[in-house]
């Protein structure tokens, strides 16, 4: 299937070429492949402000666009690109996130047992300038729902701050490696982890678990940076002062004030083990001074356990970057019974909507539908399908509820077939990236639709409470993921490109209109910003589930660089080995994704490119 | 406590398979090593000092330094070897338990590794899928010792050992096939 959509787009890269006109006349002549005129009029909330070299924070920055101002490698001599150098990180895991580079230093931080590294830029070989290996319980390793995944550090102010899977927080020193504290923010015994990026804000750092499978009960907080020291925590389900839900708080689609709604919106006392954890991406929106993050799916999957709308649980939230106030919070899906986590990351950028510029969150959520929304009030203003999706026919704009379709609803004991996403969703922690040059966002997304089969679970601390299984096969047409472009403006795809898997790597935009994204096959691929022709590749080590960045090394030039090794949630089952805990193993079994293991094998690598 | 709780169980245990010679075994033999571990039970302060012979679960794999002579061990046997009625128990309360959910349907592997691909970081045999179960293990097994009786860990035990084991096939032969699983 890729293969064909390369083959088209090079044929068209070609006629173009032949006819030595500009891309935006060949969109005319070609329009079954028409690519529209840019977006006009956007522009990212918080572009990255430091040196337009440096990548300080995992997704470029606080508005989460993964955008890199750096214009060396373009459409036109990106063919050239080559590998530069590589780094063994010496861990066989998933490696999501992507390392930072600020002061001609790159910081690694490897899958459990979340080892850092320092590498010194400016030398030839790039040498470590330090490697900490913070003390992390082994126990984590089995607590973990979906692989020992980390998904990256932030640096500030002369530290490099992230997280263990074992719930501890660290700040370690940027210059000397020196392990400047330990907080422990999560309890392990409970089936807390800790996956995600820390993002700093103000000297505080915003940290969230991991553990929606586990029955645990999902929070948010901030850390003093300086000292260590917690400085507020909001949970996302329970009573009003619990989730710090006062006056401030407004509910675009409800105006019922009741209180305690994270509690009443549960039976009994069921939220105190109902997910709607903070596992995904943090952005920050610095002229409204608001924090923005998604909460994971409520505990269990079982919906028949937990009537109601189980707020906060699969929301996307809104909260004083300072003091955790809730400001607005809006459930993309209520009552989730498909395991659609609302982390997805939360792009802020300015769009042009019906003729005026709006303030824009932009979500690609679990469930299938993309989100134009205006994020200082949490209004939808835009939410269509972007993937194969038959569980909703569509969202209410009036109400922000997906109208639903009965015959794809799971309940205890009814066996739902082919509900479309499937439990990965449309998309995965897997980011998107935005480019104001074009206008689009980059979407790497997921074609994968499941069977259902719900049923009742006990709680038992420290074991997985889930009560469900769901087989899943690919979607619609038979691919298994697109990487595509998308108009947020009006809610439509510009281009895609089929992969043979889920594109579980994250995505990276660049001013050379060049965007880049890897496969689980192992493919990293730089493809045509405006067209979607993918103009270089190279097969790295292992499947990526990373997130390429760019930088500028010290010689002036530009870089690209990727993690290679497969692994996290969908990597987690690739044939044959994974599950067994060995990469050497030849047995089959199971797995959404059979061949894979003929394309790929664990890995622990950063590639480097440059042209 | 827990020595006591698993002699006790292996003496009043009802059911046939607790009667023949096999389940004589563990009522006969000081505790097993998880629970020497765990505390100085009066089973131990009765032995001499210096023989250690029989309180050690035996471990085929584990090896003996100089190669001397395998000191003998204790020999945990299952009540219900060869119990088909046990096997489907077992497997009932490996989802009761919620086992399904990490190591995957029918023990393919998922949060935790496969039970069912017949590799083993501690032993496949009963008695060490036995104390991996009771005692834990350290990448996040639960100790289900002190949770459950040691009757209902034989009959995960049983459940666990009757899955069938894929053979080694090349890479070109994958086919896969769908499997229960968990997502985040």
């Amino acid at each position: 299937m890729s293969l064909f959509r390369h083959r088209d787009a090079i044929a068209v890269a070609a006629f173009i070429a032949a006819l030595g006109v500009s891309a935006g006349c060949a969109r005319d002549a070609v329009s079954e492949r028409a690519v529209p005129a840019v977006v006009a009029g956007t522009s990212i909330a918080a572009p990255h402000d430091g040196a337009p070299g440096e990548w300080p924070m995992s997704a470029g920055d606080y508005s989460n666009s993964r955008f890199s101002t750096l214009s060396q490698i373009t459409a036109a001599n990106v063919k050239n690109l080559h590998a530069s150098w590589t780094f063994s990180t010496g861990v066989l895991r998933g490696h999501e996130g992507s390392p930072l580079v600020v002061d001609n230093t790159m910081y690694v931080v490897t899958p459990y047992p979340n080892v850092s590294y320092a590498l010194d830029l400016a030398q030839e070989g790039q040498p470590l300038k330090w490697k900490v290996r913070p003390e992390n319980a082994q126990a984590a390793v089995g607590l973990a729902c979906c692989d020992v995944v980390n998904r990256g550090a932030a640096y500030y102010a002369g530290k490099i701050f992230y997280n263990l899977l074992d719930g501890h927080t660290v700040a370690i020193d940027a210059a000397t490696g020196q392990l400047l504290w330990r907080t422990r923010m999560g309890t392990l015994a409970r089936g807390e982890t800790m996956t995600m990026a820390p993002i700093v804000v103000h000297g505080k750092v915003i940290v969230g678990s991991s553990g929606g499978e586990m029955g645990v009960r999902g929070w948010i907080a901030a850390i003093d940076a300086g000292s260590g020291k917690e400085v507020w925590r909001a949970y996302n389900i329970g009573p009003d002062a619990d989730i710090k839900l006062g006056a401030r708080f407004h509910d675009p689609y409800s105006t019922d004030r009741a209180p305690n709604q994270g509690a009443t919106s549960w039976p009994a006392n069921t939220w105190q083990q109902g997910g709607a954890t903070v596992w995904g991406w943090i952005s920050y929106d610095p002229a409204l001074d608001l924090i923005y993050h998604g909460t994971s799916n409520p505990g269990p999957w079982n919906g028949a356990q937990r009537p109601g709308d189980n707020k906060w649980s699969a929301a996307i939230i809104a909260r004083d970057a300072n003091t955790g106030e809730m400001v607005w919070a809006f459930q993309p899906t209520p009552h989730d019974v498909w395991d659609y986590d609302a982390v997805n990351e939360n792009i802020l950028v300015d769009l042009p909507i019906k003729g005026t510029t709006r303030q824009a969150l932009v979500h690609f959520d679990r469930n299938g539908f993309a989100y134009t929304m205006d994020r200082a009030t949490g209004e939808v203003l835009l939410a269509k399908p972007y993937v194969p999706t038959n569980w909703s026919s569509g969202i209410d704009l009036r109400t922000g509820r997906p109208q639903l379709n009965a015959d794809k609803v799971p309940f205890r004991g009814k066996k739902v077939s082919f509900i479309c996403p499937s439990l990965e969703g449309g998309k995965n922690q897997q980011p998107a990236a935005f480019s104001p040059a074009t206008g689009l966002f980059y979407v790497p997304t997921n074609n994968l639709c499941m069977d259902f089969e719900a049923r009742d679970v006990a709680y038992i601390p420290g074991t997985p409470y889930i009560g469900g299984n769901a087989p899943e096969v690919a979607g619609p047409g038979g691919y298994r993921g697109e990487f595509m472009a998308w108009d947020a403006t009006t809610g439509r795809k510009v281009w895609g490109i089929k992969e043979q898997y889920p594109v579980w790597g994250g995505a990276l935009a660049t001013r050379g209109d060049v965007v880049f994204y890897g496969t689980l096959d192992g493919w990293f691929k730089a493809a045509d910003a405006r067209t979607g022709a993918v103009l270089w590749k190279f097969k790295v080590g292992s499947g990526v589930v990373g997130n390429p960045m760019t930088y500028l090394g010290p010689d002036g030039k530009q870089y690209v660089a990727v993690y290679a090794g497969i692994g996290g949630d969908m990597g987690l089952l690739i044939a044959g080995d994974v599950a067994a805990n060995l990469p050497y193993d030849v047995r089959e079994r199971g797995s959404t994704l059979p061949d894979l293991a003929r394309w790929t094998s664990w890995g622990g690598m950063l590639f480097v490119f440059a042209l | 406590m827990k020595p006591h709780l698993l002699l006790a169980f292996a003496c009043c245990i009802p059911s046939s398979a607790c009667r023949d010679s096999g389940a004589q075994e563990i009522g006969r033999a000081v505790p097993p090593r998880p629970v020497v571990a765990a505390g100085t039970g009066t089973a131990l302060a009765a032995a001499a000092p210096n023989d250690l012979a029989g309180r050690f679960v035996s471990h085929p794999d584990h090896i003996q330094p100089g190669m001397v002579a395998v000191p003998p061990g204790l020999l945990l046997r299952n009540p219900y070897e060869g119990n088909a009625a046990a096997v489907a128990t077992g497997a009932k309360l490996f989802v009761s338990y919620n086992c399904v959910d990490c190591h995957g349907g029918g023990g393919s592997g998922a949060m935790g590794p496969s039970l069912a691909d017949g590799r083993w970081h501690f032993g496949g045999s009963s008695a060490e899928v036995f104390e991996s179960i009771y005692q834990g293990r350290p990448e996040g097994m639960p100790a289900w010792g002190s949770l459950i009786s040691p009757d209902q860990v034989w009959l995960l035990v049983s459940y666990v050992r009757s899955l069938e084991v894929n053979k080694d096939v090349t890479t070109e032969n994958f086919t896969g096939a769908t499997v229960e699983r968990s997502g985040h």
